[in-house]
C-alpha cells in the first residue's frame, strides 16, 4: 500500500501558468525516490505540498489513504514527515543533541554518533560544525523524529562530492534498513542514480524516467 | 522538546540580548515600582493627614419659617426673642453619636446670667447690670469642649462635666479664690428664674486674654462658667432649652458626606428643625497637593507602561523578523503556533523574572531618592501653609465663633463672622505634623505584586503584537523568505 498519494495535484503561482498540473503518483515505504527536474520547474513546491507546508490549489494529498488537510498540516509535519534542507535549518543557539531532540521520540545521542558524529561534536554548538556536519545533524533530526516519510530539498546542495556520496548512502539505508520512504529533490543525475524510483518533473507534470 | 526548555536554552545562549531586555525590562520595573511606591506613599499621607485633621459637621437649628417649631417673640422692649420648641437635645445627640465614624462631638450653649458671685471686670463699658452678668456655657461635657480641647482651659481640680450630672458647675481657678469657692460649694445664677449649681470642677486658664485686648466682663476667661443641661432647665423654667448647635467630629474626613448621609436618614429626628452642615475644608486644603501628587503619579504610571509596552513590543517586532528562519523551523518540524509563541513568551517572562526581582532594590533606590524630593517638599509646603494661612473655627453655640491661629484674614473666606472682641487662641497641629514626616516610601508585597500584574499584561502584550506579524505567514511562506 501506498505511504503518500498525490491525486489530481494542482499549483499555480500565476493564473495561466500552472507550476504542477494534474499530477497524480504515489509513493511507497522501504524505498528510495528521486525527483530531477530543472530550475524553477516546481521540484520544492511539489515538496512542500507533501511536507504540508502549503495546501495545493486543486486535488489532494493522501497519507496512509487519509487527507493530510482533515488531521491538520501541522500533525502531519509532526507525525507524519521529516524535512531536510539544503541549508540544513538547524537552530543556531542549540547543540546538535539539542537540536535532534526538537523531535526526537527517542534517544539522540546514538543516532548522532551513528551517523558519524563525536560524541564532543554532538555537544558543540552546532554552528561550529562543518557542512556536512551540519546536514547529518539535519538528517539525525528528521530520523530520531520517527516518521515513515523523509523528505529532502537538496541535501546535498551545499556539499562535496564525497559527502554528497555519504549522505545519499545514510537516506538511502534510511529507506531500506529502516523501511522509510525517502523523497529526495535533486538537479543532480549522478545523485538521482542511486535512488529505486527516478521521476522528472516537466512542464508541470511529474513523469517516471 | 517542550517550549519552555527552548525559552530557557535561547536566554542563556543568547546572552546580549537577554541582557538587553533584562535592561528595558529593569528600568521599566524601576519606575513602575518607584510611581507605585510613591502612589502608596502618597495615598498614606493622605490617610494619615484625614486621621490627624480630622473632619466634623455641625447640627444647627434652622432659623427659617422652613422650621415648624421656629418662634419669634417680642420680648416687650421692641426686640424679639428667637428660639426653637425643638432644640438640640442630648437624645438626639445620643441617637446622632450611635452612627460609626463619629468620634465625639462638641455641644454647648451659651447664654448671659447673673451671679451672687464677685466678678472680674471687663475693660468695656456697659449699661445697665450688664458689667455684673456672666456666660454660662451650658455643655454636654466639658472634655471634648474647644476651651479644654484647644488647651486655653485645662481642668486642675475635680471632675468634668460629662453624662448625667445634675446642677452642676465648672469654674475657674481665679473665680473660685475670687470667692473663697472650692469643689462641693454651692453658687446661685439667674436668668428667666433662680437656681444653684454645685461646682465639681476648676480650671486653670493655660492661654489668657491678650493683655491690651478689649474684653467685656462676660467675655473673660476667668469668669466663664460651665453647667450641664439640667442646670439650663431650671434657670428657664418651662421653655424649651436645649443646644443651638452641635459639632461632631468623624475619624476620617473621607468618609464625612457617607457619615452625614447616614446621620440623616436617622427616622426618629425631624429634620425640619435641623441643618447639616459639613467642615472638612481643612482637610480638602490640606490634601490637595497629595492629591494632585497623587494624580501626576498615576499619570506618569500609565506613560511609562505604555512606553515600555511600545519599546518591549519595537524590540521584540525587529527581533521576530530576525527569528524569521528560526520560526519557519519549528513550523517545519510540526511545532505549532501556539508553540512557538509560548516559547517566545517564556523567553521575555524568565527575563522578567529576574528583572522585576531586582528591580526592588533599584525601585527602593529610585522611589527614596525621588519621594524624598516631591514628597517631602509638599508636606513642608503644606505644614507652612497650615501654620501660616489655615483657621479653625471653633463652634460656640447661637453663633458665636471663636477664631484660632488667623494670621491672614485673606485665607478665611468661609468663616463666619465672630464678635470682635473674640479671644485669639492657638491651635496646634503638632500630631499633623508628626504623622506625615514618619511617611517613608518603601516597596512593599503588594508594590510587588502590582509590578508583576503589570509586568505580565505588558510583556503578553508586546509578544502577542510582534509575533502577530510572523504568525500570519503560512509555513511555506516564511520558508520562502528563509531561502
Amino acid at each position: 500500500m501506498a505511504v503518500l498519494e498525490m491525486k489530481e495535484i494542482f499549483y499555480a503561482y500565476e493564473k495561466g501558468r500552472p507550476v504542477l498540473s494534474n499530477v497524480n503518483t504515489q509513493f511507497d515505504a522501504g524505498k528510495m525516490y528521486a525527483i530531477l527536474g530543472p530550475s524553477g520547474s516546481g521540484k520544492t513546491t511539489l515538496l512542500s505540498l507533501i511536507g504540508g507546508l502549503d495546501t495545493p490549489q486543486k486535488g489532494e494529498i493522501l497519507f496512509e489513504g487519509g487527507n493530510i488537510s482533515q488531521c491538520g498540516l501541522a500533525y502531519h509535519r509532526r507525525n507524519h514527515v521529516s524535512l531536510i534542507f539544503q541549508s540544513y535549518n538547524l537552530i543556531d543557539y542549540m547543540t546538535p543533541i539539542e537540536n535532534v531532540a526538537l523531535t526526537a521520540k527517542k534517544d539522540v545521542l546514538p543516532m548522532l554518533l551513528r551517523l558519524g558524529l563525536t560524541s564532543g561534536e554532538a555537544k558543540r554548538n552546532v554552528m561550529k560544525l562543518s557542512g556536512g556536519q551540519q546536514q547529518r545533524v539535519a538528517i539525525a533530526r528528521a530520523l530520531a523524529s520517527d516518521t515513515p516519510v523523509i523528505l529532502a530539498d537538496e541535501p546535498t546542495g551545499n556539499l562535496d562530492e564525497d559527502t554528497a556520496g555519504k549522505i545519499m548512502g545514510i537516506l538511502k539505508e534510511s529507506a531500506h534498513g529502516l523501511n522509510k520512504c525517502v523523497i529526495v529533490v535533486t538537479h543532480s543525475n549522478e545523485l538521482a542514480a542511486q535512488a529505486d524510483v527516478v521521476l522528472s518533473l516537466k512542464r508541470g507534470s511529474l513523469h517516471t524516467v | 522538546m517542550k517550549a519552555i526548555r527552548r525559552a530557557y536554552l535561547y536566554v542563556i545562549r543568547k546572552k546580549g540580548k537577554s541582557v538587553l531586555i533584562f535592561f528595558i525590562l529593569l528600568t521599566m520595573a524601576t519606575f513602575v515600582l518607584t510611581g507605585l511606591s510613591i502612589q502608596k506613599a502618597s495615598q498614606e499621607a493622605q490617610k494619615n493627614l484625614r486621621e490627624a485633621l480630622g473632619g466634623e459637621f455641625c447640627i444647627t437649628v434652622e432659623l427659617s419659617e422652613s422650621n415648624p417649631y421656629f418662634r419669634m417673640d417680642d420680648d416687650g422692649e421692641g426686640g424679639f426673642e428667637l428660639y426653637t420648641e425643638l432644640p438640640i437635645t442630648e437624645d438626639l445627640i445620643n441617637a446622632v453619636m450611635e452612627t460609626e465614624g463619629i468620634e465625639k462631638y462638641d455641644a454647648s450653649a451659651q447664654t448671659l446670667v447673673s451671679t451672687n458671685m464677685a466678678v472680674f471686670p471687663g475693660n468695656v463699658p456697659l449699661k445697665g447690670d450688664l458689667n455684673q452678668k456672666v456666660y454660662a456655657r451650658t455643655v454636654a461635657g466639658t472634655e471634648n469642649n474647644s476651651f479644654f480641647q484647644s488647651g486655653i482651659m485645662e481642668l486642675t481640680e475635680g471632675d468634668h462635666i460629662a453624662g448625667k450630672v445634675y446642677n452642676a458647675a465648672v469654674i475657674s481657678r481665679d473665680l473660685a479664690d475670687l470667692n473663697n469657692l472650692k469643689i462641693g460649694d454651692v453658687i446661685s445664677l439667674q436668668a428667666d428664674k433662680e437656681t444653684e449649681v454645685r461646682v465639681i470642677g476648676i480650671y486653670e486658664i493655660r492661654k489668657p486674654d491678650p493683655a491690651f485686648a478689649s474684653i467685656a466682663t462676660y467675655e473673660k476667661l476667668e469668669n466663664q462658667i460651665f453647667i450641664d443641661t439640667a442646670a439650663l432647665h431650671d434657670l428657664f423654667g418651662d421653655k424649651t432649652v436645649g443646644f443651638f448647635e452641635v459639632a461632631f467630629m468623624v475619624n476620617d474626613p473621607a468618609r464625612l458626606d457617607g457619615i452625614m448621609s447616614e446621620v440623616e436618614s436617622l427616622s426618629d429626628i425631624d429634620w425640619r428643625a435641623f441643618q447639616v452642615t459639613a467642615d472638612n475644608q481643612t482637610y480638602l486644603d490640606a490634601a490637595a497637593p497629595l492629591q494632585k501628587l497623587q494624580a501626576l503619579v498615576s499619570s506618569i504610571i500609565w506613560v511609562i507602561v505604555l512606553v515600555s509596552a511600545v519599546i518591549l513590543s519595537l524590540v521584540l517586532i525587529m527581533w521576530g523578523r530576525s527569528r524569521i528562519h528560526e520560526t519557519g523551523v519549528f513550523l517545519s518540524l510540526g511545532i505549532g503556533k501556539a508553540g512557538i509563541i509560548g516559547q517566545y513568551l517564556a523567553e521575555v517572562l524568565m527575563i522578567a523574572a529576574l528583572a522585576f526581582g531586582c528591580s526592588y532594590f533599584t525601585g527602593n533606590t529610585v522611589a527614596g531618592r525621588i519621594a524624598d524630593g516631591l514628597l517631602q517638599q509638599d508636606i513642608l509646603a503644606k505644614e507652612g501653609q497650615l501654620n501660616d494661612d489655615v483657621a479653625f473655627d471653633v463652634k460656640e453655640g447661637y453663633g458665636d465663633d471663636v477664631m484660632v491661629s488667623i494670621k491672614d484674614d485673606s485665607a478665611l473666606p468661609d468663616v463666619p463672622s465672630g464678635q470682635d472682641t473674640a479671644p485669639e487662641v492657638e491651635v496646634s497641629i503638632d500630631g499633623a505634623e508628626a504623622d506625615t514626616k514618619q511617611i517613608s516610601v518603601t516597596i512593599g508585597f503588594y508594590n510587588m505584586l502590582q509590578l508583576y500584574f503589570i509586568g505580565i499584561a505588558v510583556i503578553v502584550l508586546s509578544v502577542g503584537v510582534s509575533s502577530m506579524s510572523v504568525m500570519r505567514l503560512k509555513p511555506r511562506e516564511i520558508l520562502s523568505k528563509m531561502s
